[in-house]
């Protein structure tokens, strides 16, 4: 799984018309490859932190609250969950960052099968 | 939901007709639709290589009655009684070819009464809006549960879900399938041309998900509206419709440039808008207007008609659509249509009128979760030259829609205000 955060958005705020644009297509772009690869098992953009609610357990039951539960730039963003080793997720991270030179995490998902 | 073959469009016109004979006859809709889906299933398979019967219609019937006793038998008891006696012996569906039904189905006011009463009661008052679309399009647009699925872009397990416990509300609240009584009850009819533009909406601009637009769930509303308005061709409203998603979708080549990004009204390409539909939705309200009383949707209608006619966007009738808002804002007010008007004044009057109209919106709650009046002020404000207000607006709207083109575009706009292209005044 590869995750995206949401400082990403607050860091393009001061950029140029062409750097946005040209971020949007590389996701684009990217998103259609690995889908065309059969290598993105799903991928979705989170909508902005400021519509997440977070459900507290407060006075003895669950109050909902606005806001996200983590600080926005840590809040999640986006992911891809791909079927493929550590190395090409890197490698497909790496492509986003270069450009974004935002930081992405790139973690295992957990096995489901019962081992023997 | 794939472009259907001529078999699919077949049995997707005689779905609602079949359904409706059935539960006319049987009562029992939620165990008369899943017989009917298993005959359409039936014929989806067998048709294509065998060849379509000679009479479908009456083909269909007798294997959904055949599926609806199968039902009855595997249930308990008491179903086994009531089964025995709603099908007598004599009556019982026999080949194929069994006239039986067909003979008492001729088409004409049962076929027109059967999908009617179909439509009110898959819109029946008690279900939730989203309940109401998926049943509409499974009972009465005769789509599977998987095609429904594909076009909402949630799980096939959502949806089945979804439709029966619709089905199963449907039964609680001690609804029954009947004629539509006469005359037609304005509420409930209301409330069939609410869900028919819910999807055409959805479909249009969806409300959330990678795709700007999803053309099969709109061509269903046309298809379901059009069929509407063949059963009900003297109410002006069901007209005005039909003619809005026709004026409206044939936008719908102009909408996105070629990465997926929008464009907006004035800048779209309008050689790319269907002509043929633009002229069917004109003569449509053309012949409507001024036979009944006036109505949101003919009003709506206008307006699009309005901004289909004009040959570029400078040469729009603005003033024409303004008074059109207003006439709107007496029959159907609501802070969309405020939205919208404040749009027409700024072309009429200047940005700033405009923009004093959005103030009214400010406090109103029902505009608090959508980000279409940031995105309006942010335009509003780019003209009045005030850049820095202009950019926090897009910024916030962005923030706030979940349709992912739509933000990638409102993103856009900020960015390019990010160093005043004109010194503000």
């Amino acid at each position: 799984m590869i995750m995206m955060f949401g400082g990403l958005g607050a860091a393009t705020q001061d950029r140029s018309p062409e750097w946005v644009a040209g971020m949007h297509e590389l996701m684009m772009k990217l998103d259609t490859e690995l889908k065309e690869s059969g290598e993105c098992v799903a991928s979705e953009a989170l909508a902005n932190p400021s519509q997440a609610k977070t459900v507290r357990f407060e006075g003895g039951a669950p109050v909902p609250t606005d806001g996200p539960f983590a600080e926005v730039k840590e809040s999640l963003a986006g992911y891809w969950i791909l079927e493929v080793d550590q190395d090409r997720a890197l490698q497909i991270a790496s492509q986003v960052v270069a450009y974004t030179e935002y930081p992405m995490e790139v973690r295992p998902i957990m096995d489901h099968s019962a081992q023997p | 939901m794939t472009r259907p073959r001529p078999v699919e469009d077949l049995l997707r016109e005689f779905a609602p007709q079949v359904l409706g004979a059935l539960v006319r006859r049987h009562g029992q809709f939620d165990a008369c639709e899943d017989a009917v889906q298993e005959a359409l299933l039936a014929a989806a398979l067998r048709w294509p290589t065998e060849g379509v019967p000679d009479r479908p219609r009456a083909w269909l019937l007798t294997v959904a009655g055949r599926a609806l006793v199968d039902a009855w038998r595997a249930d308990s008891a008491r179903r086994r009684r009531e089964a025995i006696t709603a099908l007598d012996p004599a009556d019982q569906p026999g080949a194929a070819d069994d006239s039986t039904y067909g003979d008492r189905l001729d088409p004409g006011d049962a076929d027109r009464d059967d999908t009617l009463g179909l439509l009110f009661l898959c819109c029946h008052p008690a279900l939730s809006p989203p309940s109401q679309l998926a049943l509409t399009l499974r009972a009465v647009g005769g789509l599977t549960t998987a095609e429904i699925a594909a076009g909402f872009l949630v799980p096939e397990a959502t949806i089945a879900k979804r439709i029966s416990r619709a089905k199963q509300r449907i039964r609680d609240a001690g609804a029954r399938f009947e004629l539509p009584a006469q005359p037609l009850p304005r509420g409930r009819l209301a409330v069939v041309m609410q869900v028919l533009y819910l999807m055409f909406n959805e479909g249009y601009t969806t409300s959330s998900g990678p795709a700007l637009q999803r053309p099969d769930l709109t061509a269903e509303a046309i298809r379901l509206t059009r069929l509407l308005h063949r059963l009900l061709p003297d109410e002006a409203e069901v007209a005005g419709l039909l003619a809005l998603m026709l004026l409206t979708d044939a936008r719908r080549a102009a909408r996105a440039d070629a990465t997926g990004r929008i464009v907006p009204l004035a800048e779209q390409q309008r050689e790319l808008w269907d002509a043929a539909a633009i002229a069917e939705g004109q003569a449509i309200l053309a012949s409507t207007l001024g036979t009944g009383p006036i109505g949101q949707y003919q009003v709506q209608a206008a307006i699009a008609a309005l901004h289909d006619e004009a040959p570029d966007a400078r040469a729009t009738d603005w003033p024409q659509i303004l008074a059109l808002y207003g006439v709107l804002t007496t029959v159907a007010p609501g802070p969309i249509v405020t939205l919208s008007r404040a749009v027409a004044v700024a072309h009429v009057h200047g940005p700033r009128a405009a923009l004093d109209l959005l103030a009214t919106l400010d406090s109103d709650e029902r505009m608090t979760h959508t980000h279409r009046l940031e995105a309006v002020r942010a335009h509003l404000l780019e003209q009045t030259g005030d850049i820095v207000a202009a950019r926090e607006s897009y910024l916030q709207a962005a923030k706030m829609t979940a349709n992912l083109p739509e933000q990638r575009y409102l993103e856009l706009r900020a960015a390019r205000l990010r160093q005043p292209a004109r010194p503000p005044r």
